[in-house]
Protein backbone atom coordinates (compact mmCIF):
# COMPACT_ATOMS: atom_id res chain seq x y z
CA UNK A 1 0.00 0.00 0.00
CA UNK A 2 2.49 2.03 0.96
CA UNK A 3 5.45 1.33 -1.89
CA UNK A 4 2.53 1.76 -4.10
CA UNK A 5 2.02 5.50 -3.09
CA UNK A 6 5.08 6.12 -3.14
CA UNK A 7 5.64 5.16 -6.22
CA UNK A 8 2.14 7.07 -7.24
CA UNK A 9 3.82 10.10 -6.37
CA UNK A 10 7.18 9.66 -7.98
CA UNK A 11 4.89 9.03 -11.26
CA UNK A 12 3.15 12.28 -10.30
CA UNK A 13 6.07 14.62 -9.91
CA UNK A 14 5.88 17.77 -12.46
CA UNK A 15 9.75 17.71 -13.26
CA UNK A 16 11.55 14.83 -14.19
CA UNK A 17 14.39 13.19 -11.79
CA UNK A 18 16.98 13.99 -14.44
CA UNK A 19 15.14 17.73 -14.89
CA UNK A 20 15.84 17.99 -10.94
CA UNK A 21 19.26 17.48 -10.73
CA UNK A 22 20.10 19.66 -13.56
CA UNK A 23 18.31 22.41 -11.62
CA UNK A 24 19.89 21.56 -9.06
CA UNK A 25 23.39 21.61 -10.33
CA UNK A 26 22.76 24.92 -12.02
CA UNK A 27 21.21 26.00 -8.78
CA UNK A 28 24.27 25.46 -7.25
CA UNK A 29 26.50 26.88 -9.69
CA UNK A 30 24.58 30.04 -10.94
CA UNK A 31 24.18 30.58 -6.81
CA UNK A 32 27.22 29.42 -4.22
CA UNK A 33 29.73 29.89 -6.65
CA UNK A 34 30.00 33.28 -6.75
CA UNK A 35 30.40 33.46 -3.35
CA UNK A 36 32.86 30.65 -3.15
CA UNK A 37 34.85 32.55 -6.05
CA UNK A 38 35.09 35.89 -3.78
CA UNK A 39 37.22 33.56 -0.73
CA UNK A 40 38.84 32.07 -3.43
CA UNK A 41 39.84 34.91 -4.79
CA UNK A 42 41.05 36.49 -1.59
CA UNK A 43 43.33 33.79 -0.83
CA UNK A 44 45.10 33.57 -3.85
CA UNK A 45 48.45 35.27 -4.55
CA UNK A 46 48.60 38.67 -6.87
CA UNK A 47 50.19 36.89 -9.77
CA UNK A 48 47.41 33.55 -9.52
CA UNK A 49 44.20 36.59 -9.48
CA UNK A 50 45.32 38.20 -13.13
CA UNK A 51 45.51 34.99 -15.21
CA UNK A 52 43.27 33.51 -18.29
CA UNK A 53 42.05 30.33 -17.87
CA UNK A 54 41.32 31.25 -14.17
CA UNK A 55 43.02 29.39 -11.47
CA UNK A 56 40.75 26.59 -9.85
CA UNK A 57 43.63 25.19 -7.80
CA UNK A 58 46.32 27.62 -6.68
CA UNK A 59 48.75 27.79 -3.14
CA UNK A 60 46.43 29.83 -0.69
CA UNK A 61 47.75 32.91 0.82
CA UNK A 62 46.92 35.09 3.33
CA UNK A 63 48.76 38.64 2.15
CA UNK A 64 46.00 39.89 0.76
CA UNK A 65 43.89 40.01 4.47
CA UNK A 66 47.23 41.06 6.17
CA UNK A 67 47.17 44.10 3.47
CA UNK A 68 43.55 45.37 4.05
CA UNK A 69 43.88 45.29 7.89
CA UNK A 70 47.04 47.30 7.41
CA UNK A 71 44.84 49.92 5.59
CA UNK A 72 43.83 52.39 8.39
CA UNK A 73 40.35 52.70 6.81
CA UNK A 74 39.34 48.98 6.67
CA UNK A 75 40.34 48.18 10.47
CA UNK A 76 38.73 51.28 11.63
CA UNK A 77 35.61 50.86 9.20
CA UNK A 78 35.19 47.32 10.63
CA UNK A 79 35.60 48.64 13.90
CA UNK A 80 33.03 51.72 12.89
CA UNK A 81 30.53 48.88 11.65
CA UNK A 82 31.15 46.10 14.78
CA UNK A 83 29.80 49.85 17.33
CA UNK A 84 26.82 50.73 14.84
CA UNK A 85 25.57 47.05 14.59
CA UNK A 86 25.82 46.01 18.00
CA UNK A 87 24.06 49.75 19.01
CA UNK A 88 21.50 48.89 17.07
CA UNK A 89 20.71 45.48 17.54
CA UNK A 90 21.06 46.41 21.31
CA UNK A 91 18.53 49.50 21.44
CA UNK A 92 16.32 47.72 18.39
CA UNK A 93 15.24 44.60 20.77
CA UNK A 94 15.14 47.12 24.25
CA UNK A 95 12.38 49.20 22.22
CA UNK A 96 10.69 46.70 20.28
CA UNK A 97 10.33 43.66 21.86
CA UNK A 98 7.96 45.08 24.43
CA UNK A 99 6.36 46.65 22.23
CA UNK A 100 5.81 43.38 20.28
CA UNK A 101 4.55 41.93 23.39
CA UNK A 102 1.49 44.87 23.97
CA UNK A 103 1.09 44.32 20.25
CA UNK A 104 0.70 40.30 20.26
CA UNK A 105 -1.22 40.00 23.73
CA UNK A 106 -2.77 43.28 25.27
CA UNK A 107 -5.45 44.91 24.31
CA UNK A 108 -5.33 48.44 24.19
CA UNK A 109 -7.19 51.46 22.89
CA UNK A 110 -6.00 51.94 19.42
CA UNK A 111 -3.71 48.73 19.72
CA UNK A 112 -4.51 47.98 16.03
CA UNK A 113 -4.23 50.91 14.70
CA UNK A 114 -0.69 51.46 16.25
CA UNK A 115 0.62 48.22 15.36
CA UNK A 116 -0.53 48.71 11.70
CA UNK A 117 1.43 52.24 12.08
CA UNK A 118 4.02 49.98 12.74
CA UNK A 119 3.34 48.15 9.37
CA UNK A 120 3.29 50.81 7.36
CA UNK A 121 6.64 52.84 8.32
CA UNK A 122 8.35 48.99 7.23
CA UNK A 123 7.61 50.66 3.58
CA UNK A 124 8.60 54.11 3.47
CA UNK A 125 11.10 54.30 1.08
CA UNK A 126 14.71 55.02 2.27
CA UNK A 127 15.63 57.76 -0.03
CA UNK A 128 12.25 59.91 1.35
CA UNK A 129 13.90 59.75 4.64
CA UNK A 130 17.93 60.48 4.27
CA UNK A 131 16.99 63.56 2.60
CA UNK A 132 15.36 65.27 5.24
CA UNK A 133 17.48 63.51 7.73
CA UNK A 134 20.53 64.45 5.98
CA UNK A 135 19.46 68.02 5.96
CA UNK A 136 18.90 67.85 9.53
CA UNK A 137 21.59 66.45 10.85
CA UNK A 138 23.76 68.80 8.83
CA UNK A 139 21.84 71.46 10.67
CA UNK A 140 22.57 70.28 14.05
CA UNK A 141 26.30 69.40 12.97
CA UNK A 142 25.94 66.28 13.60
CA UNK A 143 27.16 63.83 10.94
CA UNK A 144 29.78 61.53 11.02
CA UNK A 145 28.74 60.39 14.35
CA UNK A 146 27.38 56.92 15.82
CA UNK A 147 24.41 58.44 16.74
CA UNK A 148 23.14 59.81 13.52
CA UNK A 149 23.92 56.01 12.01
CA UNK A 150 21.96 54.10 14.32
CA UNK A 151 19.00 56.05 15.23
CA UNK A 152 18.59 55.63 11.31
CA UNK A 153 19.75 52.01 11.06
CA UNK A 154 16.68 51.56 13.89
CA UNK A 155 14.31 52.75 11.54
CA UNK A 156 14.91 49.82 9.01
CA UNK A 157 15.22 47.44 12.12
CA UNK A 158 12.26 48.13 14.72
CA UNK A 159 9.22 47.96 12.64
CA UNK A 160 10.81 44.65 11.10
CA UNK A 161 11.76 43.48 14.53
CA UNK A 162 8.40 44.23 15.67
CA UNK A 163 6.89 42.45 13.84
CA UNK A 164 9.12 39.51 13.83
CA UNK A 165 8.44 39.33 17.50
CA UNK A 166 5.05 39.40 17.54
CA UNK A 167 5.01 35.51 15.49
CA UNK A 168 6.83 34.66 18.52
CA UNK A 169 4.89 35.95 21.41
CA UNK A 170 1.68 34.87 19.28
CA UNK A 171 2.47 31.19 19.58
CA UNK A 172 2.84 31.16 23.43
CA UNK A 173 0.37 29.22 24.80
CA UNK A 174 -2.83 31.54 25.82
CA UNK A 175 -3.20 30.70 29.96
CA UNK A 176 1.18 31.35 29.83
CA UNK A 177 0.37 34.52 31.90
CA UNK A 178 -2.58 33.42 34.06
CA UNK A 179 -0.57 31.85 36.73
CA UNK A 180 1.46 35.01 36.92
CA UNK A 181 -1.60 36.93 37.43
CA UNK A 182 -3.42 34.51 40.06
CA UNK A 183 -0.17 35.17 42.03
CA UNK A 184 -0.93 38.70 41.62
CA UNK A 185 2.32 39.61 39.64
CA UNK A 186 2.02 42.57 38.03
CA UNK A 187 2.11 42.67 34.21
CA UNK A 188 6.00 43.93 34.22
CA UNK A 189 7.24 41.45 36.55
CA UNK A 190 4.81 39.16 34.25
CA UNK A 191 6.24 40.11 31.27
CA UNK A 192 9.84 40.18 32.41
CA UNK A 193 9.76 36.90 34.44
CA UNK A 194 6.88 34.79 32.92
CA UNK A 195 7.01 35.74 29.49
CA UNK A 196 10.24 36.73 28.28
CA UNK A 197 12.12 33.27 29.16
CA UNK A 198 10.01 31.75 26.37
CA UNK A 199 10.49 33.94 23.85
CA UNK A 200 14.41 34.11 24.17
CA UNK A 201 15.16 31.51 20.99
CA UNK A 202 12.77 34.39 18.88
CA UNK A 203 14.93 37.43 20.67
CA UNK A 204 17.69 35.84 19.52
CA UNK A 205 16.67 35.46 15.51
CA UNK A 206 15.33 38.70 16.01
CA UNK A 207 18.96 40.15 17.39
CA UNK A 208 20.26 38.29 14.00
CA UNK A 209 18.02 39.97 11.68
CA UNK A 210 18.91 43.70 13.14
CA UNK A 211 22.75 42.65 13.18
CA UNK A 212 22.83 41.74 9.48
CA UNK A 213 20.71 44.45 8.37
CA UNK A 214 23.07 47.32 9.85
CA UNK A 215 26.39 45.06 8.86
CA UNK A 216 25.42 45.45 5.72
CA UNK A 217 23.53 48.75 5.33
CA UNK A 218 25.09 51.26 2.78
CA UNK A 219 23.21 53.99 1.90
CA UNK A 220 22.70 55.71 5.35
CA UNK A 221 26.30 54.81 6.04
CA UNK A 222 27.63 56.57 3.32
CA UNK A 223 25.72 59.90 3.69
CA UNK A 224 25.59 60.24 7.01
CA UNK A 225 29.07 59.08 8.03
CA UNK A 226 32.95 61.09 7.17
CA UNK A 227 36.14 60.03 8.30
CA UNK A 228 35.40 59.25 11.97
CA UNK A 229 32.61 56.78 11.55
CA UNK A 230 33.01 55.40 8.35
CA UNK A 231 31.64 51.61 8.29
CA UNK A 232 33.00 48.85 6.48
CA UNK A 233 30.84 48.99 3.47
CA UNK A 234 31.76 52.13 2.88
CA UNK A 235 35.41 51.66 3.32
CA UNK A 236 35.56 49.06 1.29
CA UNK A 237 35.20 50.78 -2.07
CA UNK A 238 38.79 52.62 -1.29
CA UNK A 239 40.41 49.98 -3.15
CA UNK A 240 38.86 50.53 -6.40
CA UNK A 241 37.92 53.64 -6.55
CA UNK A 242 41.68 54.18 -8.34
CA UNK A 243 42.73 53.21 -11.96
CA UNK A 244 44.06 50.35 -10.26
CA UNK A 245 42.18 47.15 -9.46
CA UNK A 246 43.50 45.62 -5.78
CA UNK A 247 41.74 42.47 -6.05
CA UNK A 248 43.32 40.92 -3.66
CA UNK A 249 42.67 43.02 -0.71
CA UNK A 250 38.78 44.07 -2.15
CA UNK A 251 37.89 40.17 -1.62
CA UNK A 252 39.71 40.18 1.42
CA UNK A 253 37.95 42.70 3.35
CA UNK A 254 34.42 40.99 1.62
CA UNK A 255 35.29 37.86 3.21
CA UNK A 256 35.71 39.58 6.09
CA UNK A 257 32.43 41.50 5.43
CA UNK A 258 30.36 38.17 4.97
CA UNK A 259 32.24 35.72 7.56
CA UNK A 260 29.52 36.76 9.89
CA UNK A 261 26.76 36.51 8.15
CA UNK A 262 27.55 33.58 6.83
CA UNK A 263 28.05 32.06 10.28
CA UNK A 264 24.97 33.09 11.21
CA UNK A 265 23.05 31.60 7.90
CA UNK A 266 24.82 28.32 9.09
CA UNK A 267 23.31 28.21 12.21
CA UNK A 268 20.09 29.56 11.98
CA UNK A 269 18.69 29.67 8.01
CA UNK A 270 15.35 27.79 8.93
CA UNK A 271 14.82 30.68 11.08
CA UNK A 272 15.85 33.38 8.83
CA UNK A 273 13.85 32.04 6.06
CA UNK A 274 11.10 32.15 7.63
CA UNK A 275 11.67 35.73 8.97
CA UNK A 276 12.71 36.56 5.21
CA UNK A 277 9.26 35.46 3.59
CA UNK A 278 7.09 36.31 6.35
CA UNK A 279 3.65 37.82 5.30
CA UNK A 280 3.52 35.83 1.86
CA UNK A 281 2.24 32.71 3.18
CA UNK A 282 -1.11 32.26 5.70
CA UNK A 283 0.36 30.58 8.17
CA UNK B 1 -2.76 39.95 15.44
CA UNK B 2 -6.51 37.97 16.34
CA UNK B 3 -5.22 35.30 19.03
CA UNK B 4 -4.72 37.74 21.90
CA UNK B 5 -5.94 36.51 25.07
CA UNK B 6 -7.61 39.37 26.53
CA UNK B 7 -6.46 38.46 29.75
CA UNK B 8 -4.90 42.16 30.06
CA UNK B 9 -7.76 43.73 28.55
CA UNK B 10 -8.20 46.87 30.84
CA UNK B 11 -4.46 47.37 31.37
CA UNK B 12 -4.41 50.58 28.95
CA UNK B 13 -1.27 52.05 30.88
CA UNK B 14 0.49 48.73 30.68
CA UNK B 15 -0.07 48.78 26.32
CA UNK B 16 0.90 52.11 25.83
CA UNK B 17 3.77 52.05 28.40
CA UNK B 18 5.55 48.91 26.44
CA UNK B 19 4.85 50.23 22.74
CA UNK B 20 5.16 53.86 23.39
CA UNK B 21 8.93 53.63 22.96
CA UNK B 22 8.74 52.21 19.42
CA UNK B 23 5.93 54.23 18.27
CA UNK B 24 7.22 57.49 19.28
CA UNK B 25 10.22 56.72 17.82
CA UNK B 26 8.52 55.51 14.29
CA UNK B 27 6.65 58.61 14.74
CA UNK B 28 9.79 60.87 15.02
CA UNK B 29 12.16 58.87 12.68
CA UNK B 30 9.65 57.68 10.16
CA UNK B 31 6.49 60.04 9.78
CA UNK B 32 7.95 63.23 10.71
CA UNK B 33 10.96 62.99 7.90
CA UNK B 34 8.73 62.27 5.52
CA UNK B 35 6.03 65.41 6.25
CA UNK B 36 8.91 67.33 5.95
CA UNK B 37 10.03 65.70 2.69
CA UNK B 38 6.54 67.11 1.46
CA UNK B 39 7.86 70.58 2.50
CA UNK B 40 11.19 70.21 1.22
CA UNK B 41 10.10 69.50 -2.48
CA UNK B 42 8.30 72.42 -2.79
CA UNK B 43 11.45 74.64 -1.66
CA UNK B 44 14.63 75.49 -3.85
CA UNK B 45 17.29 73.95 -1.30
CA UNK B 46 20.78 73.95 -2.80
CA UNK B 47 23.64 73.45 -0.30
CA UNK B 48 26.46 74.78 -2.86
CA UNK B 49 24.12 78.31 -2.98
CA UNK B 50 22.11 79.16 0.09
CA UNK B 51 21.16 82.46 -0.40
CA UNK B 52 19.22 81.66 -3.15
CA UNK B 53 17.12 79.17 -0.92
CA UNK B 54 13.54 79.66 -1.05
CA UNK B 55 9.82 78.70 -1.13
CA UNK B 56 8.97 78.01 -4.78
CA UNK B 57 5.70 76.06 -4.57
CA UNK B 58 5.19 73.28 -7.37
CA UNK B 59 8.23 74.81 -9.63
CA UNK B 60 10.35 71.40 -9.03
CA UNK B 61 7.90 69.36 -10.52
CA UNK B 62 7.54 71.35 -13.37
CA UNK B 63 11.35 71.92 -13.66
CA UNK B 64 10.91 67.58 -13.66
CA UNK B 65 7.98 67.41 -16.53
CA UNK B 66 11.55 69.04 -18.73
CA UNK B 67 14.06 67.62 -17.26
CA UNK B 68 15.23 64.98 -19.75
CA UNK B 69 17.57 62.84 -16.98
CA UNK B 70 14.89 62.62 -15.09
CA UNK B 71 12.35 61.25 -17.86
CA UNK B 72 15.58 58.74 -18.34
CA UNK B 73 15.41 57.71 -14.79
CA UNK B 74 11.81 57.02 -15.14
CA UNK B 75 12.18 55.01 -18.29
CA UNK B 76 15.18 53.29 -16.37
CA UNK B 77 12.89 52.46 -13.31
CA UNK B 78 10.39 51.26 -15.07
CA UNK B 79 12.52 48.47 -17.72
CA UNK B 80 14.46 47.64 -14.55
CA UNK B 81 11.68 46.71 -12.21
CA UNK B 82 9.57 44.83 -14.86
CA UNK B 83 12.39 42.72 -15.98
CA UNK B 84 13.49 41.96 -12.96
CA UNK B 85 10.37 41.30 -11.51
CA UNK B 86 9.59 39.04 -14.23
CA UNK B 87 12.64 37.47 -14.02
CA UNK B 88 12.84 36.37 -10.60
CA UNK B 89 9.25 34.88 -10.60
CA UNK B 90 9.53 33.19 -13.99
CA UNK B 91 12.83 31.92 -12.69
CA UNK B 92 11.52 31.08 -9.49
CA UNK B 93 8.55 29.07 -10.37
CA UNK B 94 10.68 26.77 -12.36
CA UNK B 95 13.52 26.18 -9.59
CA UNK B 96 10.15 25.64 -7.15
CA UNK B 97 8.26 22.95 -9.39
CA UNK B 98 11.44 21.28 -9.88
CA UNK B 99 12.11 20.40 -6.63
CA UNK B 100 9.63 20.53 -4.49
CA UNK B 101 9.20 16.88 -4.32
CA UNK B 102 13.06 16.75 -3.82
CA UNK B 103 14.05 15.53 -0.18
CA UNK B 104 17.71 15.37 -0.48
CA UNK B 105 20.08 18.38 -0.89
CA UNK B 106 17.44 20.68 1.10
CA UNK B 107 20.11 21.93 3.30
CA UNK B 108 22.81 22.40 1.40
CA UNK B 109 20.09 24.36 -1.44
CA UNK B 110 18.21 26.55 0.97
CA UNK B 111 22.10 27.58 2.43
CA UNK B 112 23.24 28.75 -1.03
CA UNK B 113 20.09 30.51 -2.44
CA UNK B 114 19.95 32.26 1.10
CA UNK B 115 23.75 33.57 1.15
CA UNK B 116 23.23 36.29 -2.21
CA UNK B 117 19.76 37.41 0.03
CA UNK B 118 21.79 38.72 3.26
CA UNK B 119 25.17 39.10 1.87
CA UNK B 120 26.17 42.81 2.06
CA UNK B 121 24.46 44.09 -1.30
CA UNK B 122 27.97 46.70 -1.85
CA UNK B 123 29.91 43.48 -1.98
CA UNK B 124 27.59 41.38 -3.69
CA UNK B 125 27.71 44.78 -6.08
CA UNK B 126 31.15 45.15 -6.11
CA UNK B 127 31.89 41.43 -6.70
CA UNK B 128 30.18 41.18 -10.25
CA UNK B 129 31.92 44.33 -11.18
CA UNK B 130 35.22 42.98 -10.55
CA UNK B 131 35.23 39.31 -10.30
CA UNK B 132 32.10 38.54 -12.45
CA UNK B 133 32.23 41.30 -15.55
CA UNK B 134 35.65 42.33 -15.97
CA UNK B 135 36.65 41.76 -19.78
CA UNK B 136 38.52 39.07 -20.10
CA UNK B 137 39.51 38.44 -16.23
CA UNK B 138 35.78 38.15 -14.98
CA UNK B 139 34.80 34.73 -14.62
CA UNK B 140 31.28 35.54 -16.84
CA UNK B 141 33.36 36.79 -19.53
CA UNK B 142 35.86 34.23 -19.61
CA UNK B 143 33.05 31.70 -19.85
CA UNK B 144 31.18 33.87 -22.91
CA UNK B 145 34.83 34.22 -24.31
CA UNK B 146 34.85 30.43 -23.90
CA UNK B 147 31.65 29.37 -25.01
CA UNK B 148 32.37 31.30 -28.38
CA UNK B 149 30.20 34.32 -28.22
CA UNK B 150 33.32 36.47 -27.58
CA UNK B 151 33.95 39.05 -24.62
CA UNK B 152 31.72 41.54 -23.81
CA UNK B 153 31.35 45.27 -22.41
CA UNK B 154 28.76 44.18 -19.62
CA UNK B 155 29.19 47.66 -17.63
CA UNK B 156 31.06 49.43 -20.35
CA UNK B 157 27.82 50.08 -22.67
CA UNK B 158 25.01 51.54 -21.66
CA UNK B 159 22.53 48.69 -23.38
CA UNK B 160 24.88 45.88 -22.26
CA UNK B 161 25.09 48.27 -18.51
CA UNK B 162 21.38 47.87 -18.08
CA UNK B 163 21.00 44.22 -18.82
CA UNK B 164 24.12 44.09 -16.29
CA UNK B 165 22.74 45.02 -13.38
CA UNK B 166 19.11 43.76 -13.97
CA UNK B 167 20.69 40.21 -14.24
CA UNK B 168 22.74 41.08 -10.73
CA UNK B 169 19.32 41.79 -9.06
CA UNK B 170 17.20 39.18 -10.60
CA UNK B 171 20.69 36.60 -9.21
CA UNK B 172 20.85 38.32 -5.72
CA UNK B 173 16.26 38.29 -5.37
CA UNK B 174 15.34 34.93 -7.37
CA UNK B 175 15.89 32.79 -4.12
CA UNK B 176 12.79 35.16 -2.99
CA UNK B 177 10.62 33.97 -5.22
CA UNK B 178 11.91 30.45 -5.49
CA UNK B 179 11.72 30.27 -1.33
CA UNK B 180 8.25 31.31 -1.33
CA UNK B 181 6.66 29.10 -3.63
CA UNK B 182 8.69 26.06 -2.81
CA UNK B 183 6.97 26.94 1.03
CA UNK B 184 3.37 27.66 -0.96
CA UNK B 185 3.78 24.41 -2.75
CA UNK B 186 4.72 22.83 0.54
CA UNK B 187 1.50 24.38 2.43
CA UNK B 188 -0.93 23.27 -0.30
CA UNK B 189 -3.53 20.52 0.31
CA UNK B 190 -1.73 17.68 -1.06
CA UNK B 191 -4.55 14.79 -1.39
CA UNK B 192 -6.74 17.45 -4.25
CA UNK B 193 -2.96 18.60 -5.08
CA UNK B 194 -2.52 14.71 -6.35
CA UNK B 195 -5.98 13.85 -7.50
CA UNK B 196 -5.56 16.89 -9.27
CA UNK B 197 -2.69 15.71 -10.82
CA UNK B 198 -3.73 12.17 -11.65
CA UNK B 199 -6.23 13.76 -13.94
CA UNK B 200 -3.71 15.43 -16.06
CA UNK B 201 -1.47 14.19 -19.08
CA UNK B 202 2.07 16.22 -20.07
CA UNK B 203 3.86 17.94 -17.62
CA UNK B 204 2.87 21.06 -19.09
CA UNK B 205 -0.55 20.66 -18.03
CA UNK B 206 -0.24 19.96 -14.76
CA UNK B 207 1.99 22.89 -14.18
CA UNK B 208 -0.60 25.28 -16.26
CA UNK B 209 -3.90 23.86 -14.86
CA UNK B 210 -3.22 22.60 -11.59
CA UNK B 211 0.15 24.39 -9.73
CA UNK B 212 -0.98 27.97 -11.59
CA UNK B 213 -3.99 28.51 -10.22
CA UNK B 214 -3.14 27.20 -6.89
CA UNK B 215 -0.23 29.55 -6.01
CA UNK B 216 -1.52 32.11 -8.32
CA UNK B 217 -1.74 33.91 -4.70
CA UNK B 218 1.79 33.33 -3.56
CA UNK B 219 2.95 34.98 -7.09
CA UNK B 220 0.66 38.32 -6.73
CA UNK B 221 2.36 39.11 -2.90
CA UNK B 222 5.91 38.18 -4.64
CA UNK B 223 5.19 41.00 -7.42
CA UNK B 224 4.40 43.25 -5.12
CA UNK B 225 7.15 42.74 -2.45
CA UNK B 226 9.47 42.27 -5.18
CA UNK B 227 8.20 45.79 -6.70
CA UNK B 228 9.01 47.45 -3.71
CA UNK B 229 12.16 46.25 -3.05
CA UNK B 230 12.88 47.03 -6.94
CA UNK B 231 12.01 50.38 -6.43
CA UNK B 232 14.24 50.91 -3.67
CA UNK B 233 17.06 49.33 -5.19
CA UNK B 234 20.30 51.24 -4.60
CA UNK B 235 23.30 49.73 -3.31
CA UNK B 236 23.49 46.65 -5.78
CA UNK B 237 23.59 49.50 -8.48
CA UNK B 238 25.48 51.89 -7.01
CA UNK B 239 28.81 49.74 -6.32
CA UNK B 240 28.45 48.27 -9.95
CA UNK B 241 27.98 50.68 -12.24
CA UNK B 242 27.44 53.93 -10.03
CA UNK B 243 24.47 54.71 -12.28
CA UNK B 244 26.80 54.59 -15.60
CA UNK B 245 28.02 54.84 -18.13
CA UNK B 246 26.46 58.04 -18.42
CA UNK B 247 22.98 57.86 -17.36
CA UNK B 248 22.59 54.51 -18.18
CA UNK B 249 21.57 52.74 -15.10
CA UNK B 250 20.37 55.44 -13.30
CA UNK B 251 17.00 54.20 -11.94
CA UNK B 252 14.86 57.01 -10.11
CA UNK B 253 15.97 55.78 -6.42
CA UNK B 254 19.73 56.68 -7.81
CA UNK B 255 18.92 59.96 -9.41
CA UNK B 256 17.15 61.19 -6.25
CA UNK B 257 20.60 60.32 -4.32
CA UNK B 258 22.80 62.22 -7.45
CA UNK B 259 20.76 64.89 -7.40
CA UNK B 260 20.72 65.40 -3.19
CA UNK B 261 24.32 64.34 -2.67
CA UNK B 262 26.43 64.76 -5.44
CA UNK B 263 24.77 68.35 -6.38
CA UNK B 264 23.51 68.90 -2.88
CA UNK B 265 20.30 69.82 -4.37
CA UNK B 266 18.42 68.84 -1.64
CA UNK B 267 15.07 70.76 -2.35
CA UNK B 268 15.31 68.92 -6.51
CA UNK B 269 16.17 65.84 -4.78
CA UNK B 270 12.74 65.71 -1.96
CA UNK B 271 10.29 66.16 -5.03
CA UNK B 272 11.87 63.33 -7.03
CA UNK B 273 11.62 61.43 -3.52
CA UNK B 274 8.59 62.25 -3.09
CA UNK B 275 7.81 60.94 -6.24
CA UNK B 276 9.01 57.77 -5.27
CA UNK B 277 7.66 57.82 -2.01
CA UNK B 278 3.81 57.94 -4.07
CA UNK B 279 4.15 55.38 -5.93
CA UNK B 280 5.89 53.12 -3.17
CA UNK B 281 2.63 53.80 -1.22
CA UNK B 282 0.15 53.57 -4.89
CA UNK B 283 1.63 49.50 -5.04
CA UNK B 284 1.14 48.81 -0.97
CA UNK B 285 -2.28 49.83 -1.15
CA UNK B 286 -2.91 47.63 -4.01
CA UNK B 287 -1.01 45.07 -1.40
CA UNK B 288 -3.55 45.94 1.37
CA UNK B 289 -6.40 45.33 -1.15
CA UNK B 290 -4.74 41.93 -2.43
CA UNK B 291 -4.25 40.86 0.71
CA UNK B 292 -7.53 41.52 1.69
CA UNK B 293 -9.05 39.28 -1.06
CA UNK B 294 -6.78 36.98 -2.24
CA UNK B 295 -5.15 35.77 0.95
CA UNK B 296 -8.07 35.54 3.81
Amino acid sequence: MFSFQARKRRSLMVASAGMTYIVIFILLLVWAFPVLWVVMTSLKMRTDIFVVPPKIMFKPTLEHYIEALKTQDILEGIGNSLVVASGTTILTLMIAVPAAYVFARVRFRFSTQTSFFVLFTEMAPPMGLIIPYFFLLNHLRMLDTYTGLIAMHMTLTVPFAIWLMITYFQDLPATLEESAAIDGASPFTTFLRVVLPNVWGGVGVTAIFAFIESWNEFLYAVVLTGSKTKTATVAIFGFLAAEESRWGPFTATGVMIMAPVIVMALFAQRHIIKGMTMGTTKG
Amino acid sequence: MKNRSGLYASWERFGWTMSAPSVLFLVAMTSIPLLSLLVMGTWRIDLTNPMGNRWIGISNYLEMLQDSRFWNAAWVTAIYTVSTVVLQVALGLVMAVALFRQVRGQGLIRVSVLLPMILAPVVVGLAWRTLILTPEYGILDYLAISLGFGSKPWLGDPRWALASVIIIHTWQWTPFAFLVFLASLHALPQEPLEAALLDTKTAWQRFRYVILPMIRPAIVIVVIFRTMIALRAFAAIFSATGGGPGTATEILNLYAYRVSFNDLNLGYGAAVATLLLFLTLAISAIFFRMRGSVIS
